[in-house]
């Protein structure tokens, strides 16, 4: 090759490459515009928040939160994930997908809100919203509605969330000093010793303790080996607001969090192959989490129709007399409503208290919804949730209509469930995990296994009673 | 050109720019822990030393003695008597250790080149070999960091040679362990030391109720064994002998592969069975597998280059034919990456680890000048290589703070304060023992703790409690990873308790274990960071926790 045509060759380039800039350059000035196809709210958040926040303070990070959670994505953002699949830890697919949206393995939504939007943004979602859960290791491709590859949900609302997993942090706390008392105990005597595993009135089995420090797991009930009530999703499965919402976050939008997607724990910083690194800040998911965890509780409210009121005391009692509130515990009592995240729970891969110099700290008694939470005489709030965070087998040998999955979710047997909380019920129909059964009535005659005695009791009941308690029911709305 | 780079950088930054995820892989961005060394305040005051006899050796032996499950630690003194510890450290605390005196005669430890820990006697109480420049010493363990010598009452001779390596393993139908024990130069014979190795030795146990090691095997030709190792290596679920030995002093020798065959002498395996010629300085052997396929990857320490030896895919089945992948793993090692010392390195004790918990093998090489050999470096800092999400190795030695100058030896990575994350002891040549503390990864902030993590410590029952032979495999997600339990290999350093893994940022796992008689458990599900000991027999698996403080 001569000069000249190199000179030539080179000089192309240049043009080619000055023509690359001009036209990037374009499209970063279209992407600060207004109208940008992109979601403004990403990174609004620059630092993560730390020590206690104001109420002011607290008002501008939900608000960034909220504008996250109803945010539509777009691929400018990052959503989508052809590399990666919607397992919770990170996973290669092995082969690129070309869809951004895939009905079920995901991603399968625009939004949040898409799905959490029944009666308000935050709330639960009808069976369109329903998600497919599967663990995403070994049949991310599945493209079948067949529950071998995969177990069907109802979106859960959100409301009160934050007591939710306040109420469990505190429950966890209990349940392991129940373990080191039995430990130390049984160090100090020689002897296995044997204790109750009690967390504010909810039974969870036995904890035995041996001398040399080994701890028998047999008799656990309801909860995980470690002794951490994980409160969220229909399984109980996931310990904290922060875990839910960087699950999510792949799972359905294909935005990978940092501080799990990232490069400390990947190598990549874009490891669901999109072209785009960064995609969700750990303080975006602060924001997230404060939004949600500050989300007002949902409340007994009685319709002025008449007969209302009436109908629902007399369900109320029926509701106790049937057995119903040996697992939907009308209340929990919760010391603190100062909510820290990250939070104590969490392990690697989600933030947790040991990963930051100082958690942020959210005081909800500063939010005016929770002015009106009742409290006892202790001074603890009355958390109005009507559940027990425990776990329960939910069929039997006659009445298995609530164990027709085919997978076991993260050690989790198909037929078991954590009890749902009750309190919103009445804003949130279709019920049941797969939100399959349009009344009240037909979910609670679903009841097996550990509530098939409440159940029988309510079967047995007259008509009057039932609808009764149906009133009563109704009456636990969320109220936005 | 002059004219043409400044274009060539535009368009390399902006192709880049469009081109992301193509170029997303990025350098070594997972955790580097931090290793502080506090050997002298955690109360270890221990240095190998002695001549040229003890230019070789050096090693430690890490069990628990006392039933509290906290490692323990014998470190080996040469010419001075070897030290006993009792590990008194707080969990997730300064690591503190105790001198412990167990009664025995200081001309008994004096001579240790090296000790392995293993329960002989099925008692449940761990024994130790000790290995010596002449008579070797079998303790029997018992309560209270109890040791009694039991050369008698297990009928071992313990020789005179110039001991340096060991490996033991239940061969099947055994009550007791076959025990290898791997020998240097013979001192006495003609020529000595060059061409004058001493063979090596195998105590198969009698059958009877007692251990009983009358008549040992001699292997030969020895060829001055630094390490050895039982190793399944083709899967068979029949362990062989793998020796590293030491091109300085034999002539025509090379490394080893002993087929051991039940009830029948050992054979070596041969070039036409398709194990190759290799001669290396060897030092120490570590076994580990990489893609979980239950064919182990091997590291093998010498002078100037560390090899990774891997199956030959191409060599065909059940024939031990290993190709070196240390280049393309970037695990050579083969000279200091510190100090400006370029000449080769002088590597010992090898161990594959998870030091930072991100589920990647990484690999520790204790490293040191023979004593003042000119050709190699004098300062020659031990190596911490962390495995990548590349699939290559990092090293990190000065970031992690282990750059030191001393001449590591023997060494035991172990998870000292039972917080997860895996400390690190160095037995080094006429200079105190190091001892590492993990500290986690250092912030702007503080110390931030590692990834999750898992140990694992299994119960075989009456023969051969402690498991050794077994395979774990443990599953988070679509990952296995899997850990042997085996005594042997390393630089004349053994260790018996938890097994450890790092789980990266999985909360949960699911662990099946091949028992050493090869029957495959039922699936346990556990939970992260947690002490998990797995009783064969038992439905679910426990929890183990130190003593809370």
């Amino acid at each position: 090759m001569n000069h000249r045509a190199q000179r030539t060759r080179w000089s192309c380039r240049i043009a080619a490459v000055a023509v690359l800039q001009v036209g990037l350059a374009a499209a970063a000035v279209a992407a600060d515009e207004p109208w940008a196809e992109r979601t403004r709210a990403l990174g609004a958040t620059e630092t993560m928040p730390s020590g206690p926040l104001s109420k002011d303070q607290l008002e501008v990070l939900t608000n960034t939160g909220k504008d996250l959670f109803e945010a539509h994505f777009t691929t400018l953002d990052g959503v989508g994930r052809p590399e990666a699949t919607q397992a919770i830890d990170p996973t290669r697919r092995r082969h690129p997908r070309e869809q951004v949206f895939f009905r079920t393995a995901g991603p399968d939504a625009g939004s949040c809100a898409a799905c959490h939007n029944q009666p308000a943004i935050g709330g639960s979602g009808d069976f369109v919203a329903n998600v497919f859960a599967s663990e995403g290791f070994e049949s991310a491709d599945f493209d079948s509605l067949d529950p071998q590859f995969s177990s069907e949900r109802g979106t859960n609302h959100l409301f009160g969330a934050g007591l939710v997993e306040l109420l469990a942090r505190e429950m966890s706390d209990e349940l392991q000093s129940i373990r080191t008392r039995a430990l130390s105990e049984a160090r100090s005597s020689g002897t296995t010793v044997r204790l109750p595993l009690e967390a504010k009135g909810v039974d969870f089995g036995h904890v035995s303790a041996d001398p040399d420090g080994s701890v028998n797991l047999d008799e656990l009930d309801g909860i995980d080996t470690d002794l951490v009530i994980r409160p969220f999703t229909q399984k109980g499965v996931m310990t904290s607001l922060r875990q839910f919402t960087i699950n999510a976050l792949n799972h359905h939008h294909g935005m990978q969090a940092d501080e799990r997607f990232g490069p400390r724990w990947t190598g990549s910083d874009d490891f669901d192959g999109d072209g785009k690194s960064a995609e969700i800040s750990s303080a975006d998911v602060s924001a997230l989490v404060a939004w949600q965890a500050t989300l007002p509780a949902p409340v007994q409210l009685i319709p002025a129709a008449s007969g209302w009121a009436e109908a629902a005391a007399q369900g109320e009692t029926s509701f106790s007399d049937f057995g119903c509130t040996s697992c939907h515990r009308p209340a929990l009592p919760l010391e603190t409503l100062s909510f820290t995240d990250p939070g104590p729970f969490d392990q690697a891969g989600t933030l947790n208290d040991g990963q930051v110099s100082a958690s942020a700290i959210y005081d909800i008694a500063l939010l005016d919804w929770a002015k009106s939470l009742p409290r006892d005489e202790d001074d603890r709030v009355l958390v109005p949730l009507f559940g027990d965070l425990k776990r329960h087998m939910m069929t039997d040998n006659q009445i298995d209509v609530l164990g027709n999955e085919l997978l076991s979710q993260r050690f989790v047997d198909r037929n078991i469930f954590m009890t749902a909380e009750l309190w919103g019920v009445g804003s949130t129909q279709p019920y049941g995990h797969r939100n399959d059964f349009t009344t009240l009535d037909e979910i609670i005659l679903a009841h097996g296994g550990n509530g098939r005695e409440a159940r029988d009791a309510y079967a047995a009941a007259s008509e009057s009673e039932k609808s009764a308690l149906i009133a009563f029911l109704k009456t636990l709305v969320i109220v936005p | 050109m002059t004219t043409i780079s400044p274009l060539l950088a535009i368009s390399a930054v902006w192709l880049a720019a469009l081109g992301q995820s193509a170029s997303a892989q990025t350098a070594f961005t997972a955790d580097v822990p931090t290793l502080h060394e506090e050997a002298a305040s955690a109360g270890i005051d221990q240095s190998y030393t002695g001549g040229w006899e003890f230019f070789v050796g050096g090693g430690a032996a890490s069990f628990d003695c006392n039933g509290d499950r906290l490692p323990d630690l014998l470190i080996a003194g040469g010419s001075a008597p070897a030290k006993f510890f009792v590990n008194e450290s707080m969990t997730g605390g300064a690591l503190a250790f105790k001198p412990m005196q167990t009664g025995l005669k200081a001309e008994d430890l004096t001579g240790v080149l090296g000790a392995y820990p293993l329960d002989i006697d099925n008692d449940r109480h761990t024994d130790l070999v000790l290995l010596r420049l002449g008579r070797n010493l079998v303790l029997k363990g018992g309560p209270d960091c109890s040791f009694e010598k039991a050369n008698r009452s297990f009928s071992i001779d313990g020789g005179r040679a110039w001991s340096t390596g060991m490996s033991a393993i239940w061969e099947k139908g055994n009550r007791f362990p076959t025990i290898a024990i791997g020998n240097y130069v013979d001192r006495s014979a003609p020529g000595t030391p060059f061409g004058t190795c001493e063979p090596n030795q195998l105590l198969r146990p009698h059958p009877g109720d007692v251990p009983d090691y009358s008549d040992a095997l001699r292997l030969e030709p020895g060829h001055c064994a630094l390490s050895l190792l039982f190793t399944d290596w083709n899967r068979s679920g029949e362990p062989d002998l793998r020796i590293t030995n030491d091109r300085q002093y034999y002539r025509g020798g090379q490394e080893q592969l002993w087929e051991m065959n039940q009830g029948r002498p050992p054979r070596l395996y041969t070039a036409s069975q398709g194990w190759q010629r290799l001669t290396v300085w060897g030092m120490g052997i570590a076994e580990t597998d990489f893609d979980a396929d239950g064919l182990p990857e091997y590291a093998l320490t010498s002078m100037g280059d560390t090899k990774l030896q891997k199956l030959d895919e191409e060599a065909g089945e059940d024939r031990p034919t290993y190709r070196d992948i240390a280049f393309e793993k970037g695990a050579t090692a083969h000279r200091p990456y510190a100090g400006g010392d370029s000449k080769p390195s002088t590597g010992w004790h090898s161990e594959f680890a998870d030091f930072n918990n991100d589920t990647k093998t990484d690999l520790f090489i204790a490293k040191g000048n023979v004593q003042a050999m000119p050709d190699f470096a004098s300062f020659d800092p031990d190596n911490l290589l962390l495995g990548g999400f590349d699939d290559t190795f990092h090293e990190k030695g000065m970031e992690a703070g282990i750059a030191l100058n001393t001449r590591g030896r023997g060494a035991i990575v172990e998870d000292f304060n039972m917080d997860g994350m895996l400390d690190l002891l160095v037995v080094n040549r006429e200079h105190p023992a190091s001892l590492f503390r993990n500290l986690g990864v250092a912030t702007d902030w503080g110390q931030r703790a590692l990834g999750n993590w898992i140990k694992i410590e299994l119960d075989n029952g009456k023969i051969n409690p402690s498991a050794v032979g077994s395979l774990i495999s443990v599953r988070t997600g679509t990952r296995t990873q899997t850990r042997r339990i085996q005594i042997g290999g390393g630089h004349a350093s053994g260790q018996t308790g938890f097994v450890h893994l790092g789980l990266g940022v999985s909360e949960r796992a699911t662990i099946r274990v091949q028992w050493p008689d090869g029957e495959w458990s039922h699936p346990y599900r556990v939970f992260a960071n947690q002490h998990v000991r797995i009783i064969r027999g038992e439905a679910n698996a426990r929890y183990w926790y130190p003593v809370a403080q």
